[in-house]
């Protein structure tokens, strides 16, 4: 793919990965053929924000994690109260790293 | 996705904190009828969780109460069922080196994000919380 539309990409796009994971994705967009551009930039990525937001407020529903598509936790979490109250405040530091992986998972499914 | 033996710790670890969970619920509600509330909102706000309710329901199914744990909350049956299945499969998935409930377990998920089983499910949890507030738990 052309160097351009990979540098446009990472530059819209940074914030929803990993810093260490960009040489990767940077290398994956560079090998990956040009009609994947098309389906690429028009993937919808969370952010990783808006997951801690909804983690702080809804976070004992398990609501984080059904947006992100954890949805076997997500139902944990609402279950037992958020896991007694304890894995709610676990993922208000884990919530942000869980978004990138799924992100990042995403991205490879379309590459 | 999560990987095999991630997810079998945490079931395990749940597991084995809603087991100790219990036997303090079921040995306290003897020496006194007060609840101990764990949970975050119910505390905050003084309204019940759509999950509050879920360990009297637990303690009553061990004492064979089934319309009382019903009446707690109708989540404890589904939590019960989970606790008593759960590590028995991980233990036999762990010895025999296979990853069955794993499989199972990305199926569910996948089946469970469709619209149509989905929105159910949620009108559900949202009645069940509307049940628990009325009843005051």
């Amino acid at each position: 793919m052309d160097a351009q539309k990979v540098d446009m990409f990472i530059m819209s796009n940074g914030k929803f990965f990993e810093s260490h994971q960009m040489n990767t994705i940077r290398d994956g967009l560079l090998a990956a053929d040009d009609s994947k551009w098309a389906v690429i930039s028009s993937t919808q990525f969370t952010d990783p924000t808006t997951s801690l937001i909804i983690s702080i407020l809804a976070g004992s529903l398990g609501i984080d994690r059904f947006l992100i598509g954890d949805t076997g936790m997500g139902i944990g979490k609402l279950l037992t109260c958020g896991g007694f109250g304890i894995w709610t405040i676990i993922d208000w530091f884990m919530i942000q790293n869980a978004t990138r992986d799924k992100n990042i998972q995403k991205l490879h499914k379309v590459l | 996705m999560i990987n095999r033996n991630k997810l079998y710790s945490i079931i395990l670890v749940a597991c084995f904190a809603g087991y100790i969970w219990l036997v303090f619920s079921v040995t306290k509600t003897i020496s006194e009828k007060e609840s101990t509330g764990v949970c975050v909102i119910k505390n905050l706000t003084n309204i019940p969780c759509p999950s509050c309710g879920t360990t009297r329901s637990v303690v009553s199914l061990t004492k064979g109460e089934f319309i009382g744990a019903l009446n707690a909350n109708p989540i404890g049956y589904l939590v019960a069922v989970i606790m008593l299945i759960a590590p028995v499969w991980v233990a036999s998935d762990l010895i025999r080196g296979t990853k069955t409930l794993y499989v199972f377990y990305q199926k569910i998920e996948t089946y469970l994000k469709r619209p149509k089983v989905a929105i159910p499910l949620i009108l559900l949890v949202i009645i069940n919380w509307i049940w628990n507030i009325i009843k005051g738990l």
